[in-house]
C-alpha cells in the first residue's frame, strides 16, 4: 500500500520532469575519472586527454580520423628542406584564443604562442618548465630532447623546426596531445600576477570550447567558443560529470543524465547492444596488457621458462571471462592497426602439458611461490587486473606452479618494482602516438628505467642497437623491416606475455552524433550535434 | 518556563563541553594539528576552543576551502534530504497509522504492520543500491543521481539547492526547481521506508492506547462514527506524544542520510565525510561532529519547546517540581 502510495507520488511527480537530454543544446558526458590537470602537456592519463586535448586546444598538426594522414590544424602547411633537417610551417592568421572571467586576449595567435608551448617542454630555462612539477613527469620532455635543436621564428606566422638529426617522427610527435598551443600572452599575465601555477588548471586555448569551472564533485563545464576559428559549433554547454560507478553510469544513460558514457562494463556490453535507444562505439587503441616476467631474476633468466609460463596460460579464457567482446588477443606488443605490425608473428598458444615437461626439464623448483605484482587500482583500459592475475594464478596451479598475488597501491608498487624483488608484474601501458618506438623504448631500452615501464628489467646490445639504429633510421622499408626483427626477438625471448588490446569503448544516446575518439588523444566533441528526442 | 528553559540549557552546555572535547581528541590525532610535546592539554583546548568560536575550524587539504563551510554546505543538503522524506513519510505513515490503531489486530493492522516491519528490517544502503537498477531492470525514467544536474548552474545563496533553484527562477524557470525535485525522490524513497515504517508504528501505538481511554467508550455511547471519533477527540490526543520519539529517531535518520547520499553520489555529508577520509584529511572528522551532533543537540531542544506549546500535559510536567 504504502510502495504503491509512494511510487505514485513519484511517477507524478516525474511527470513534470524534463529529461536533461532533452535539452538540445547541452551535451553531458560521464568519464570514468576526473582529468588530473587541465593541460595535456603534464597529464597523459586518458581522462585528462579527453577533457582537454580535442576540447580546449589546437595542434599545428592533426591526423585525419579516416584516412590517418597529416593534416593542417593551427598551421596550413610546411615545408621540408632537401637535408631532412629542418621543417617550416605556415601558420594560421586570424585565430583566437578563448575570452573567459580570467583571461581577455588582445591579440591572435602567433609563432610566439607556438615556440612558447614547445618550449616549455623543451628548454630547462623557460619560466614554465617545472611549474606544476611538470617535468617529474616521463614524457614531459622525453619525445623532443633528442628530436628538436631549436625553433625559430622567422615572422610572426613563420616557424622553423631545426631537427638534431633526420628524424621522421617530428610530424607524429607535433600530432600528438602534448603539443597543444598554450597563449604566451596568458602565461605572461600569470606571471606578472605571480600565480604561474594556475596555467595547467585554468585553461586558455584555441580549441572549439572554453573552460568554465570545474568542482570537487567533479564536474566540468565548458562553454562554446564563439569567435572559434573553425566550424561553428552546435553545442552549447559541453558538461563532463565523472561517474566512477559502472551501473551507474549506465543508469544514467538511460534515465537521460548522461548523453555520452565512457567504458560501460564488459558485463554490460550484450545488454546495452539490444537497447534500441543506445549505440556502442569501439575503437582500437594501441594500449596493451601484458604480464612482464622479471629477466634479471632467477627463474626467469631462463628464456625457456619464461616460454613455459606463457604455454601455460590460457589467454582466450582470460579474454572471454574478463573482458568479454571488449578486447582482441594480441600475440606481440603492437597494435594491430600499427604500421609496424608483423602480420607473420605466431599466435600464443595454451599448451600445458608442454610448459610442464618443459619446467621438469629444466629442473624447475615446483615449491617455490612466485610472486605475481598487481595494482590494486584498476587503469582506465583494465577492468579488472584482479580478476585477470586470479585466473593466470589459477592456470599456473593446474601445472603445479604455486604463486602468489600481490596488491599493492601505487606508492608500494613502485618501491617494490625499483627494489626488483618480484617475478611477475601485471601492467598496462599505452602508446602516445603512432610510434612504435614509443611502445618499444620504454618496454626494452636498458635506458629506460622500471618506472618508465621496462618492468622485466631487460636489456640487450642487440635490441638496444635495433631501437636506435630504427629511430634515425629515414627509409621507411628499413624501419619496418627492423620493427618486423625485434618482433621476431620478443616473440622468441618471449620477455612478456602480451595478453589483450583493450578497446575503447562508449556507448550513447541515438539522438547523438558526430563524435569521435583518437586511439591516441581521446576524444573529441568539435563536431558533436543533438537532436530532439521524441 | 523561565526555570523548564534554563533546566534545557544545561543539559545543553553539558553535552557541548562532552562533544567539544570529541571533536578536541580528533583534532589532536590528525596530521595537522600536531602539537609540540611540551605544551599543556589544556591550553591546546583553550586554544582550539577559541578557534572554533571565531570560525577557525581549519582549512581543507582537499579543496583549500574553510572546514567549517565545507561542513556546513554538505550538511545543509544532507538535512534537505532528510525532510522531503520525513514530510513524505510524515504524509504516508501517519494515516496508515490511524487506520492500524483503529482496526487493531484486524486484517487491515496486519497488513500494514508486515510491510512496516519489511521497511525496517531492510538495510538502506541496500535497497538504495536496488533502486539504482530501476532504469536498467524497468526503463523507468527516474534519475539516479542525488545532485541538481549539472546542465543548472544555479548560484549558491542558502545552500539548500531546493530554495536555490527557486532563487534561481529567473534563469531557468521552475525546470531547475522540478530537476532538483525529481532527483531527490530515489533518495528521499529509501530513506523515507524507514522512516514511514517507524511513523506508523509510533501512530499506531499511540491511537490504540488513546482507543482504549474512557472518553472514547463515552464518544461511541453518544453514536458518534467512526470518523468524528477520530477527528475529534483521538487525533488531538494521540499525536503529540509521537513527536519527542520522533525525535529520538533524528540523529538515526540522519545517519542512514549519509549512507544513502553515499549510494546515490549526492554531495552531502556523507560523500563529505568519506572524500575527506580517503584524502587523509582528518580534520573534516572533527568539524562533522561538532556541527551534525551540535545539529541534533539543537534541534531537541526546540522540539522540547514545540511540544511544551502544543501539549498541554507536558507543560503540566514542567511545573510537577514546584
Amino acid at each position: 500500500m504504502r510502495f504503491i502510495l509512494i511510487f505514485t507520488t513519484a511517477l507524478i511527480l516525474s511527470g513534470c520532469y524534463q529529461s536533461e537530454s532533452s535539452l538540445k543544446d547541452s551535451l553531458i558526458y560521464c568519464p570514468e575519472s576526473k582529468a588530473l590537470s587541465f593541460n595535456p602537456q603534464i597529464s597523459h592519463d586518458i581522462s585528462s586527454l579527453d577533457a582537454t586535448t580535442h576540447q580546449l586546444y589546437n595542434r599545428l598538426v592533426k591526423r585525419d580520423p579516416t584516412t590517418h594522414n597529416y593534416v593542417p590544424d593551427l598551421a596550413t602547411g610546411w615545408l621540408l628542406s632537401i637535408d631532412k633537417l629542418s621543417y617550416t610551417f605556415f601558420l594560421r592568421q586570424n585565430v583566437n584564443f578563448h575570452r573567459t572571467d580570467y583571461f581577455t586576449p588582445t591579440r591572435h595567435f602567433k609563432a610566439d604562442d607556438v615556440i612558447f608551448s614547445l618550449q616549455r617542454m623543451l628548454d630547462k630555462a623557460h619560466p614554465f618548465h617545472s611549474v606544476n612539477q611538470a617535468m617529474g613527469y616521463y614524457f614531459f620532455n622525453h619525445p623532443f630532447t633528442n628530436l628538436i635543436d631549436n625553433i625559430v621564428k622567422i615572422d610572426d606566422y613563420t616557424i622553423k623546426f631545426i631537427l638534431k638529426k633526420p628524424d621522421i617522427t617530428l610530424l607524429d610527435n607535433l600530432a600528438a596531445h602534448y603539443s597543444v598551443i598554450l597563449s604566451q600572452e596568458y602565461a605572461q599575465q600569470l606571471i606578472a600576477h605571480g600565480e604561474p601555477d594556475k596555467i595547467d588548471f585554468y585553461p586558455i586555448g584555441t580549441g572549439p570550447y572554453k573552460f568554465k569551472s570545474s568542482n570537487d564533485a567533479g564536474i566540468t563545464h565548458y562553454l562554446n567558443h564563439a569567435k572559434f576559428w573553425g566550424d561553428k559549433i552546435s553545442v552549447n554547454n559541453l558538461i563532463f560529470d565523472v561517474t566512477e560507478n559502472n551501473t551507474k553510469r549506465y543508469a544514467k544513460l538511460l534515465t537521460g543524465e548522461c548523453d555520452i558514457i565512457a567504458n560501460p562494463a564488459p558485463s554490460q556490453l550484450k545488454q546495452m547492444s539490444e537497447k534500441a535507444n543506445i549505440l556502442l562505439s569501439s575503437e582500437p587503441t594501441a594500449n596493451i596488457l601484458l604480464w612482464a616476467f622479471n629477466s634479471s631474476k632467477i627463474p626467469f633468466t631462463e628464456k625457456k621458462i619464461r616460454q613455459a609460463f606463457s604455454k601455460a596460460v590460457d589467454q582466450n579464457n582470460l579474454l572471454e571471462a574478463v573482458f568479454y567482446q571488449s578486447a582482441t588477443a594480441t600475440s606481440t606488443l603492437l597494435n594491430h592497426q600499427s604500421w609496424a605490425y608483423n602480420r607473420r608473428s605466431t599466435n600464443i598458444q595454451y599448451k600445458p602439458q608442454e610448459a610442464l615437461s618443459t619446467l621438469q626439464e629444466m629442473g624447475y623448483d615446483f615449491n617455490k611461490k612466485i610472486t605475481i605484482l598487481t595494482p590494486v587500482k584498476n587503469s582506465l583500459f583494465n577492468h579488472s587486473f584482479h580478476k585477470i592475475a586470479e585466473l593466470i594464478q589459477a592456470n599456473l596451479l593446474k601445472i603445479g606452479v604455486k604463486s602468489e598475488i600481490l596488491f599493492l597501491t601505487q606508492t608500494e608498487l613502485e618501491k617494490r618494482l625499483i627494489s626488483g624483488k618480484y617475478d611477475t608484474y601485471l601492467t598496462a601501458v599505452n602508446g602516445k602516438i603512432n610510434e612504435p618506438d614509443t611502445i618499444f623504448r620504454p618496454l626494452l631500452s636498458c635506458d629506460s628505467s622500471v618506472l618508465e615501464g621496462n618492468s622485466s628489467q631487460w636489456c640487450s646490445k642487440e635490441v638496444q642497437s635495433l631501437l636506435n639504429l630504427t629511430l634515425s633510421e629515414s627509409n621507411f622499408t628499413t624501419r619496418i623491416k627492423n620493427y618486423y626483427k625485434l618482433q621476431e626477438i620478443i616473440q622468441e625471448e618471449r620477455i612478456y606475455f602480451p595478453i589483450a588490446h583493450v578497446l575503447r569503448m562508449d556507448a550513447f544516446k541515438t539522438n547523438i552524433s558526430g563524435f569521435w575518439v583518437d586511439p591516441f588523444t581521446g576524444i573529441n566533441f568539435q563536431h558533436v550535434k543533438k537532436t530532439e528526442v521524441h | 518556563m523561565l526555570n523548564y528553559l534554563f533546566r534545557r540549557l544545561n543539559l545543553l552546555l553539558i553535552t557541548a563541553l562532552i562533544l567539544s572535547i570529541i571533536a578536541f581528541i580528533i583534532s589532536l590525532w590528525s596530521n595537522q594539528a600536531r602539537p609540540a610535546q611540551d605544551v599543556n592539554v589544556f591550553i591546546l583546548y583553550a586554544d582550539y576552543m577559541g578557534n572554533l568560536l571565531q570560525g577557525q575550524w581549519g582549512i581543507s587539504l582537499i579543496n583549500q576551502k574553510s572546514h567549517m563551510l565545507n561542513g556546513l554546505i554538505a550538511f545543509s543538503s544532507t538535512l534537505e534530504l532528510c525532510l522531503v522524506a520525513l514530510l513524505t513519510s510524515i504524509i504516508i505513515g501517519i494515516p496508515l497509522g490511524i487506520f492500524s490503531g483503529i482496526y487493531r489486530n484486524g486484517l487491515l493492522d496486519y497488513a500494514i504492520m508486515s510491510i512496516a516491519l519489511i521497511g525496517l528490517a531492510l538495510p538502506a544502503f541496500w535497497l538504495a543500491i536496488m533502486l539504482i537498477m530501476l532504469p536498467i531492470t524497468f526503463d523507468m525514467g527516474l534519475p539516479v543521481d542525488g545532485n541538481i544536474s549539472p546542465i543548472y548552474d544555479i548560484p549558491m545563496i542558502t545552500s539548500f539547492q531546493l530554495i536555490d533553484s527557486l532563487l534561481a527562477s529567473d534563469l531557468y524557470n521552475l525546470a531547475a526547481f522540478t530537476d532538483r525535485l525529481t532527483h531527490l525522490i530515489l533518495p528521499s524513497v529509501v530513506l523515507s521506508f524507514f522512516l514511514t515504517s517507524e511513523i506508523i508504528r509510533l501512530t499506531r501505538y499511540s491511537i490504540s492506547q488513546v482507543m482504549k481511554s474512557n472518553y472514547i467508550k463515552a464518544a461511541n455511547t453518544k453514536g458518534l462514527t467512526v470518523i468524528q471519533i477520530v477527528f475529534r477527540h483521538v487525533l488531538k490526543n494521540a499525536l503529540p506524544p509521537i513527536i519527542p520519539q520522533l525525535r529520538l529517531q533524528l540523529n538515526t535518520i540522519i545517519s542512514i542520510a549519509m549512507t544513502v547520499e553515499i549510494v546515490f553520489d549526492a554531495q552531502g555529508s556523507g560523500v563529505w565525510l568519506l572524500t575527506s577520509i580517503k584524502g587523509g584529511d582528518y580534520l573534516a572528522l572533527s568539524a562533522a561532529v561538532i556541527i551534525i551532533s551540535g545539529f541534533i543537540l539543537l534541534s531537541s531542544i526546540v522540539i522540547d519547546i514545540l511540544q511544551m506549546f502544543i501539549s498541554p500535559t507536558t507543560r503540566k510536567m514542567l511545573y510537577a517540581d514546584k
